[in-house]
């Protein structure tokens, strides 16, 4: 069963994370890593991918030519996308394991963030 | 630079989703089978997935103990995500292009084109975090 890892938060969110001490940032990527690492050894590794800060995001629909509207703009609640992981594993239980660890990343001095990771199943 | 598309919407949407006829689902279908294998085929296309509905989406965080603790109840605002696409091209404005595509994928016709959100992929940490 292949489950995605979600870590999103608001533009508020992002703002926090910039404030962060180099040091404690390197310290939560090396958490992180250690994880990929971890979900490697135990063939549980699909895929993870970081994405651009939200200013980089847009909106884009087809206008009536089909060619692309973009905007930038977006409601200050929307939660974007920061990361993401896919995992293949043998139960939800082990998803919500895996989800579990990463939630609990550490954060400013080394605390742990326990920040919401959202789950769920992707479909073949 | 690869990009990721996504095709969000609340539990509403996923319900209007949930309505649509037989016809227009397998229009749908048919439209997203073909556009994925235009992409494959031009040699853009990274990866294309869909997710299970809302319904069964679980927020997670670590507990005191680290242990898992897990809740399914979100606010009625919430974008899910509901698939996506990563594709690696030249341009940001290639991948405008193969939004705006995405967005007219067929649909009963009551809602118009949708949107599609747009942001580069990063292949790593910033060097400066490292």
């Amino acid at each position: 069963m292949k489950y995605m890892l979600m870590m999103t938060s608001t533009t508020d969110g992002f703002e926090g994370y910039r404030a962060w001490p180099q040091n404690d940032v390197q310290t939560h990527y090396a958490y992180l890593k250690g994880i990929n690492e971890a979900l490697t050894e135990s063939g549980e590794f699909v895929d993870t991918h970081g994405l651009a800060w939200p200013t980089e995001a847009k909106v884009v629909r087809a206008g009536k030519s089909g060619a692309p509207i973009t905007d930038g703009v977006f409601p200050e609640s929307k939660e974007f996308l920061a990361g993401y992981w896919i995992v293949e594993v043998a139960s939800p239980e082990r998803a919500y394991e895996i989800a579990a660890r990463i939630s609990a990343g550490p954060g400013p001095d080394g605390e742990p963030l326990n920040m919401p990771i959202e789950v769920r199943q992707v479909m073949s | 630079m690869k990009h990721i598309l996504m095709m969000s919407g609340t539990k509403a949407d996923f319900e209007w989703y949930k309505n649509w006829s037989k016809e227009d689902l397998l229009a749908q279908i048919a439209f997203m089978q073909s556009f994925n294998k235009e992409l494959k085929d031009a040699g853009v296309l990274v990866a294309a997935e869909g997710l299970d509905f809302p319904s069964q989406a679980k927020v997670v965080h670590a507990g005191a103990d680290g242990r898992p603790v897990t809740d399914g109840v979100f606010p009625e605002s919430k974008e899910f995500l509901a698939g996506f696409w990563i594709i690696d091209v030249d341009t940001p404005e290639q991948a405008y292009k193969i939004a705006a595509r995405a967005s007219t994928a067929p649909g009963p016709k009551d809602r118009g084109n949708m949107p599609i959100e747009v942001r580069a992929v990063m292949s790593g940490p910033p060097p400066e975090f490292l």
